[in-house]
C-alpha cells in the first residue's frame, strides 16, 4: 500500500525511531500504512478496534489501539516485536512495588437514567427513544472521545477519555455497539497486506492505493478491486501477501496474485460490554444483539493472534478431553489475549460447533474490553483505611512505634518493650484498648440470644459481674472471644477481640435476626474508647483518680475516673490486676493524661502490644486468630473449661457432641525453653520429624527462658521437641502466677 | 483540609415505631441510620424520655464517636467527585457508602450537606479531601 500525496502533511509521527508523516484525520495505523508499513509487523487490519493487529507503545503505553488513536506531531509510537510481548518498561527503581505512581489520572462521575454505548443508528435510535419516555439519556462513543471500557456492578460504566477516566452510574446500560468483522483463519494470515471490508474503504477514503487489490466475500463500497470467489485456502507470499488460493465448488484450487486482500467474511456482534455485565441491567441492540453466522470451522492458521494459537493447538485440547467451549480456551489460551476473543471468538465456537455438533455460547468477557494503565484502572481507588483511636497523637508523642494491627495502627511499642513489661510487673501501665469490639444487647430475648450464641451460661452473671466467653460457630469452631458484662436484666455490654469485631457484630445481628429474638442491638466499637490500667498498682492509681472503690475481679460498674465518666470493668489480660476503663472516645485523651500524670511517681508507663503479647503469654491466654486456627475447636486449644456441655443448646453443640469422641491429632499445647525466644512459625520437630509449629514466643524477662504455645499434629503427642534446633518441654500454662492471685489481688 | 469536629448528640436504638413516633427539638439533626437506630446531633437523653417510655429496652446513650463538617455547593461538588455511588437527588436525603475510600456518611439538604464518619476514620477521611474544604 502507498499514499498518492495529494497535500502537504499535517505533521509527523516518529515510529520505530522515524518520523513518519501523517495527513489530517489519519489514526497512527493509517498513517503506518500510508507510508507502506504495518502498525504490527502483519496479520489482518481491521481499523474497527476489534482485533490486536494494530497494537503498538504510543507514547511508552504498550497495547494501545494504533487504529483508534489520532496521529499527533511528535507522537512516538513503537511497533510491538514481531514475536513475545513488548518487554515491562525500565524504571529507575528497580522494585516494581516500591515504585512510587507518578501518572495520576482524574476520575470525574455522571449520571443518567439510561447510558447508551454507541452512536450509529441503533443507538441514536435507542437515545431517542429514552428520551421521548422521559428518560435523562448519555452517549458514549469512542469516535467522540468516550471509550467505555467496562461496566460494573451498579451498573458502572467506566469511559475513558483523553482527559481522564468517567464514571457514570445508570439505571440501564444500552449497547450499541455494531458489529466487527470476521478475520480469516487459514495458512498465511500473518501477512501484510490482508485488510478487512470496512478497512479498505477506509483506507481507500484516506486517498491509499491499495494497489493490485482483491476481494474475497463481501467486497467493500467504492474501492478499486477484483473480485474472486470461492472459500480462502491460503495466502501465499514473503512478508507481505502476494497472491490469495482458494478453492470453488469444483474443489480446484485458484491462485489470484495480489499486492492486497480484502476479506469480507461476515461480522460477528460487538457484545463484550455485555458479556461482562451478566445480571445487571444492561441491554444490546441492532447488530450488537444479532445473530450472525458462525464461519466455518478453522482447519489451519493462526486462531488468535493475541495469544498465538493455532488450529492445531485447539485440535490438541480437544484430543486431550477439553469439550466445552470456556475449557478449549482455558486450556489453548485462545480468546485470553488483548481481544479478548474479538479475532478468535466466532472461529473458536465454529471448532467446538463444529467438533461437539452443538454451537456453544460465546464465552464470560471480563472488564477491561481494552488495555488500561494501572493508573487508569486504580485511579481515585484508595488502600484500605486503618482507624486511629483518640490516643494516636499520644501514642506518637511518647515515643510510640505504631503498626497495623486488627484494622486500627496501634503501638508495638514505645522504643523498650521490656521496660513496659516490668511497668505491667512491678508497677503500673496504661494500654490503649479503644480497639475492641463493644456490642450492647438490650431487650426481652437478650439472655436467650446470648445463651444460644455463647457455650457458657449467661443466665446465672449478675449484673454488674462478668465473665470470659468464647464463640464458636456451627462447627463448634472458636471465631472469636470476649467479655460478657451484664448491666442489667436484660441489657448487656459484650466486648470481642480488635480483629474479630466487624463480624462478631454482624454474626449477633444475623442470629438475633435468624431466631427472631426481640433485642436491640448498638455497636459502640468506634464510639467508645477504653485505657487498661493494669499492674499491681493500678487500684491504687486509679484511687488517686477518684475511683475510690475499684471493682473487685469480675465484677464491672459505671463510675467517674478523673472526671470522666467510665464504665470500669475489671478482668485481668496480662496477668495482673487490669481495669478496663470504657468511656466517649471524645474524653479519652483527657483521661490518659490524668491517668499518666498520676502515676508518674508510681512509675508508669504505656505498654504496646509486644509487651502485652508477651505478658499475656506468660498466662498462656491465647489470641484468637495467631494462636487459633480456623477450625480450631474448645478441645484443641485445651479450652474445654470454657465449655459448658450440659447447656441445653448454644451455637456449636451439636457438632462438639458428634466430635467428641472421634480421635483427634492437633492441640494447642504450651512450651518452655532456655536461652530466647524463637520466630513466631518455628516448626517444632519430634524424632527428625515435624510434627507442628510454634504460634506465639515471648523471652520471658521474668522467667529468663523462651515460652511459647504451639500446635502439635501428630499423636502421640510428645513430651520433649526440639525448635530451632534446642531442646524445648511440652508445658501446662500458665507460666505464670498459676493460681491467678496477681490479677485478683 | 477539612475541619471534621466531633457531633455530639444521642444515640437511639428502639423499636422503629418508637423512632417513628419520636419528636426532636427544632435545632437538632436527626439521622436515620437504620429503621431502629437514630442519630440525634444537638439532642440530650432527656430529648429521648418518650421513647424510653414506648420501648423500655430501647438503647439511649450519649454519642460523640462521629466527626463531620457541613460543605456548600462547591465543596459537596468537590466531595462528590470522590463518591462512587449514586448521591440521592431529593432532598433532604441522607446516604450512606464510601467517600474517597472511607466509610462516611451524607445528610443533605436543600443548600447544604453534612458529611460525617466515625471518629477513627477523621484522620484518612480529611487527609484524602484534602482540597475540598
Ligand atoms: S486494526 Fe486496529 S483493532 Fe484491528
Amino acid at each position: 500500500m502507498s499514499d498518492t500525496p495529494t497535500s502537504a502533511p499535517a505533521g509527523r509521527i516518529v515510529v520505530d525511531g522515524l518520523p513518519i508523516p501523517y495527513e489530517t484525520g489519519d489514526t497512527v495505523a493509517v498513517a503506518i500504512m500510508r507510508s507502506g508499513g504495518h502498525p504490527k509487523h502483519g496479520g489482518t487490519v481491521c481499523l474497527g478496534g476489534d482485533c490486536p493487529n494494530c497494537s503498538a507503545i504510543v507514547d511508552g503505553v504498550p497495547y494501545v489501539r494504533t487504529c483508534q488513536t489520532a496521529a499527533t506531531p511528535g507522537l512516538m509510537v513503537r511497533r510491538h516485536p514481531a514475536v513475545g510481548n513488548p518487554s515491562f518498561p525500565a524504571v529507575a527503581q528497580p522494585d516494581i512495588t516500591r515504585t512510587p505512581v507518578t501518572d495520576h489520572v482524574s476520575v470525574s462521575r455522571a449520571s443518567a437514567d439510561i447510558v447508551v454505548i454507541g452512536s450509529g443508528p441503533s443507538g441514536v435510535a435507542a437515545a431517542t427513544s429514552a428520551s421521548a419516555d422521559g428518560h435523562s439519556v448519555m452517549v458514549l462513543d469512542a469516535h467522540d472521545g468516550n471509550e467505555v471500557v467496562a461496566i460494573y456492578g451498579g451498573p458502572t460504566v467506566i469511559v475513558r477519555r483523553p482527559e481522564g477516566m468517567l464514571h457514570v452510574h445508570a439505571l440501564r446500560v444500552v449497547v450499541a455497539t455494531g458489529a466487527a468483522e470476521i478475520h480469516p483463519v487459514c495458512p498465511g494470515n500473518n501477512l501484510r497486506g490482508i485488510v478487512t471490508a470496512r478497512a479498505a474503504e477506509q483506507l481507500h477514503a484516506a486517498g491509499i492505493n491499495l494497489g493490485n487489490a482483491v476481494s474475497i466475500g463481501n467486497a467493500p463500497v467504492g474501492v478499486p478491486c477484483t473480485p474472486i470467489t470461492g472459500i480462502i485456502v491460503r495466502f501465499e507470499g514473503s512478508g507481505s501477501v502476494s497472491a490469495v488460493v482458494t478453492v470453488g465448488d469444483d474443489d480446484v484450487e485458484v491462485t489470484t496474485p495480489c499486492t492486497t486482500a480484502i476479506v469480507g467474511l461476515g461480522l460477528a456482534p460487538r457484545d463484550m460490554l455485555s458479556r461482562m455485565s451478566g445480571g445487571l441491567p444492561v441491554g444490546l441492540v441492532g447488530q450488537a444483539a444479532e445473530k450472525f453466522a458462525l464461519p466455518p470451522c478453522p482447519t489451519a492458521g493462526t486462531v488468535c493472534p493475541c495469544s498465538r494459537v493455532e488450529v492445531e493447538d485447539l485440535e490438541g485440547v480437544w484430543a486431550r478431553g477439553f469439550h466445552e467451549l470456556e475449557l478449549v480456551k482455558r486450556a489453548s489460551l485462545c480468546g485470553t489475549g488483548t481481544c479478548q476473543g474479538g479475532v478468535c471468538g466466532p472461529h473458536l465456537r465454529a471448532f467446538v460447533a463444529h467438533h461437539s455438533g452443538a454451537e456453544p455460547e460465546m464465552f464470560t468477557a471480563r472488564p477491561a474490553t481494552r488495555q488500561i494503565t494501572l493508573a487508569e484502572a486504580s485511579a481515585d481507588t484508595y488502600t484500605d483505611v486503618f482507624r486511629r483511636s483518640p490516643l494516636h497523637d499520644e501514642h506518637l508523642a511518647l515515643g510510640g512505634q505504631l503498626d497495623r494491627f486488627g484494622g486500627w495502627w496501634r503501638p508495638w511499642n514505645y522504643g523498650n518493650h521490656e521496660v513496659e513489661y516490668w511497668a505491667v510487673r512491678e508497677a503500673v501501665s496504661l494500654g490503649d484498648v479503644s480497639t475492641l469490639g463493644k456490642l450492647v444487647v438490650s431487650g426481652p430475648d437478650a439472655v436467650e440470644l446470648l445463651e444460644r450464641l455463647y457455650p457458657t451460661t449467661v443466665a446465672d452473671i449478675k449484673p454488674g459481674r462478668s465473665r470470659y466467653v468464647l464463640l464458636l460457630n456451627e462447627r463448634g469452631h472458636l471465631i472469636d472471644d470476649g467479655m460478657i458484662c451484664r448491666e442489667t436484666d436484660s441489657r448487656f455490654v459484650l466486648t470481642f477481640t480488635s480483629g474479630g469485631a466487624a463480624n462478631a457484630e454482624m454474626w449477633v445481628r444475623d442470629w438475633a435476626e435468624t431466631w427472631g429474638l426481640q433485642v436491640h442491638i448498638l455497636d459502640r466499637t468506634m464510639s467508645l474508647a477504653a485505657i487498661n490500667v493494669t499492674g499491681p498498682l493500678a487500684a491504687t492509681l486509679l484511687q488517686r483518680v477518684g475511683l475510690v472503690d475499684p471493682p473487685k475481679f469480675l465484677q464491672h460498674r459505671h463510675d467517674t475516673v478523673a472526671g470522666v465518666p467510665c464504665h470500669v470493668m475489671r478482668l485481668s489480660f496480662t496477668g495482673e490486676a487490669s481495669f478496663e476503663l470504657h468511656h466517649a472516645a471524645d474524653r479519652s485523651v483527657e483521661l490518659w493524661r490524668a491517668l499518666m500524670e498520676a502515676g508518674r511517681d508510681l512509675g508508669i508507663k504505656p505498654h504496646g502490644l509486644q509487651a502485652l503479647f508477651g505478658l499475656r503469654l506468660e498466662k498462656g491466654h491465647v489470641i484468637v486468630g495467631m494462636d487459633s486456627e480456623l477450625d480450631s475447636t474448645p478441645r484443641r486449644l485445651d479450652m474445654d473449661w470454657a465449655v459448658k456441655m450440659d447447656k441445653p443448646d448454644f451455637l456449636g453443640k451439636t457438632a462438639l457432641v458428634r466430635t467428641a469422641s472421634l480421635p483427634d491429632h492437633r492441640r494447642l499445647f504450651g512450651f518452655t525453653m532456655e536461652g530466647r525466644a524463637p520466630t513466631e512459625g518455628s516448626p517444632i520437630w519430634s524424632d527428625g520429624n515435624v510434627v507442628g509449629h510454634v504460634a506465639s514466643s515471648f523471652t520471658s524477662p521474668l522467667l529468663g527462658h523462651a515460652v511459647m504455645l504451639g500446635w502439635l499434629k501428630h499423636t502421640p503427642f510428645p513430651e520433649r521437641v526440639q525448635i530451632d534446633g534446642r531442646e524445648a518441654s511440652v508445658a501446662q500454662p500458665p507460666f505464670y502466677d498459676p493460681k491467678g492471685r496477681r490479677a485478683r489481688a | 483540609m477539612l475541619a471534621l469536629d466531633t457531633l455530639h448528640g444521642i444515640r437511639v436504638v428502639a423499636s422503629p415505631s418508637a423512632l417513628d413516633a419520636a419528636s426532636w427539638p427544632d435545632n437538632t439533626t436527626v439521622l436515620r441510620l437504620a429503621p431502629d437506630d437514630v442519630f440525634v446531633i444537638g439532642a440530650t437523653i432527656e430529648h429521648a424520655a418518650v421513647i424510653a417510655t414506648a420501648d423500655a429496652d430501647a438503647i439511649i446513650v450519649a454519642e460523640s464517636g462521629f466527626v463531620g463538617c457541613w460543605l456548600h455547593n462547591d465543596a459537596l461538588a468537590e466531595v462528590a467527585t470522590h463518591i462512587e455511588w449514586h448521591i440521592p437527588t431529593h432532598r433532604p436525603a441522607f446516604a450512606q457508602g464510601y467517600v474517597a475510600g472511607v466509610p462516611a456518611k451524607l445528610w443533605l439538604t436543600d443548600d447544604r450537606a453534612l458529611l460525617l464518619c466515625a471518629s477513627p476514620y477523621a484522620h484518612d477521611l480529611s487527609e484524602r479531601l484534602k482540597g475540598s474544604a
